[in-house]
């Protein structure tokens, strides 16, 4: 059966209504939602409301952590202060614009979502705020899906889709302790596993400004990622109208953020 | 000329144990330098002599480079020093009586210097941390999976990991192994091919258990203090 897996909306509603289209031409009527409906975008209200009038079980995001518990991420979740300023902007906009109503569901929301070996997270089963980035040490890779217990691991945060398989992976090691003396070690077979980043339907950051989601047949493990065109130019004119940096409307008609990626994908807040 | 390092950790106030282990240090060639990694405090005896002793060291005393540890962050946490996080670990695993026990073996003048004290170092191409990078709690030993202890080694990029947590002495090397990755995104596919790093991570030890770091020859000595065996039986003299 083909399920359908959104990621990163970003109050953007156009980009949401427009991939939910997609997905429901489709007639695939499972969809997981990995956070982040709110933060950057001009429609926070609507976004929340559209999927909560649609049911799709959602974990939280980043964005959806910070408006509930308030902006106490450790600077590690910008790449640079001029980031983390705007951020700060769009966060305070955004919480303003929320209602209570939806707050509460945002604050409703878990952290991960699990289905038999298929696991839903926002960043990482460590943090919302954890980047899995396509090239990231591939042993770290596999230990996030690992401890986690899943065969594949869906993710988003990093704004650019990919499906990633670590396979024929072995660790061989060697012990000497205190009562033993040396042994002579052994090696460690890994087991094959899947990272599966749904990239971004309202901020999108891989080079296009289309708004992208991913597929998965959970009969034969195929997942595709799929590219959706929609009405960016409305979007942006929202963006401008609501006071929000403009160079969040400018990211959107292109693309990606500008010299803004997250410099240390490794490191984990721990705030 | 030899250079090696003494790491220390889990006194839990023993003044006495302490007091060993600098005996057994003048005994011995070499060392440059003595890590406490954590765990100066504990439940079970008052730990104010210890305190004093490692904040103004003796003379002929080798001066301790101290981190905090497991029991320091329940401590601090108890006494304010984190946020609203309160002892929930220690209260949760040994209840109420154990948190208040804890309290009553340290005198509150001591609390700004713990509080002071690091989360951990990182020397040559070495970290020194009670737990791991991921928590003090991390209780690393040489059952924990190799994929865990490659991903605490990577999150540092550090060669060698000392690790308190466990109290086990242990020295496991990763010594081969690789992985494939495939990555799939819109614009094609591209393989890659990651070779296991020659990294380790090594268990000091807690209490009179301690342990030796050559840091020329890379070799570990897992020692125990005051007793007959060494430093002179493993040739240490
Ligand atoms: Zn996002
Ligand atoms: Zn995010």
């Amino acid at each position: 059966m083909n399920h359908a897996i959104i990621s990163c909306l970003h109050a953007n509603l156009p980009a949401a209504e427009a991939v939910l289209n997609d997905i429901d031409r489709q007639g695939i009527d499972t969809i997981t939602c990995l956070g982040d409906l709110v933060g950057y975008g001009p429609q926070p209200n609507e976004v929340v409301e559209l999927i909560r009038k649609r049911g799709i079980a959602t974990c939280q995001g980043c964005w959806d952590e910070d408006i509930i518990d308030g902006l106490n991420a450790c600077e590690c979740s910008y790449p640079s202060q001029l980031a983390e300023r705007r951020g700060h902007l769009a966060h305070q906009w955004t919480d303003d614009q929320l209602t209570d109503e939806n707050k509460s569901f945002l604050a409703s929301l878990p952290t991960s979502l699990r289905r038999d070996r298929l696991l839903f997270v926002h960043g990482s089963p460590n943090s919302q705020h954890e980047y899995l980035l396509p090239d990231m040490d591939a042993f770290a890779a596999l230990e996030r899906v690992e401890t986690a217990g899943a065969d594949i691991l869906f993710c988003g945060h990093t704004h650019q889709p990919y499906v990633r398989e670590l396979r024929d992976g072995s660790i061989r090691v060697r012990l000497q302790n205190a009562d033993h003396g040396n042994d002579q070690g052994e090696e460690l077979t890994l087991p094959m596993r899947k990272i599966v980043n749904a990239g971004s339907v309202g901020e999108p950051r891989h080079g296009s400004t289309n708004a992208t989601y991913v597929i998965h047949n959970d009969a034969t493990d195929e997942v595709e990622i799929k590219e959706v065109a929609y009405d960016v130019g409305r979007t942006c004119q929202a963006i401008v109208e609501a006071g929000l940096p403009k160079v969040f409307a400018w990211r959107l008609s292109h693309g990606f953020e500008f010299a803004e990626q997250a410099e240390d994908a490794s490191h984990v807040c721990e705030r | 000329m030899i250079e090696r390092w003494a790491l220390v950790s889990g006194l839990r106030g023993d003044l006495e144990t302490y007091d060993l282990i600098q005996r057994d240090l003048k005994k011995t060639r070499g060392v440059t330098a003595l890590f406490v990694l954590g765990d100066l405090v504990g439940p079970e005896r008052n730990c104010d002599a210890l305190l004093d002793r490692l904040r103004n060291p003796h003379r002929g005393d080798l001066k301790p480079d101290c981190i905090y540890g497991w029991w320091e962050e329940q401590l601090l946490a108890e006494r304010g020093f984190r946020g609203e996080r309160k002892a929930d670990a220690l209260r949760l695993s040994q209840g109420e009586d154990a948190v208040s026990a804890l309290l009553n073996t340290v005198n509150p003048s001591h609390l700004k210097w713990l509080a002071s004290l690091q989360f951990g170092f990182i020397e040559l191409d070495c970290a020194l941390i009670h737990g791991s990078s991921s928590d003090v709690a991390d209780n690393l030993t040489s059952e924990t999976s190799p994929l865990i202890l490659l991903d605490r080694l990577t999150r540092l990029n550090v060669n060698r990991l000392f690790t308190a947590r466990s109290t086990k002495q242990f020295h496991l090397e990763l010594t081969g192994g690789g992985i494939n990755s495939q990555v799939k995104d819109l614009n094609g596919k591209r393989e890659q091919q990651q070779e296991v790093p020659k990294r380790s991570v090594i268990g000091i030890g807690a209490g009179l258990n301690y342990t030796l770091y050559d840091i020329g020859s890379d070799k570990m000595h897992f020692l125990t203090a005051g007793s007959k065996t060494n430093p002179k039986g493993k040739g240490f003299a």
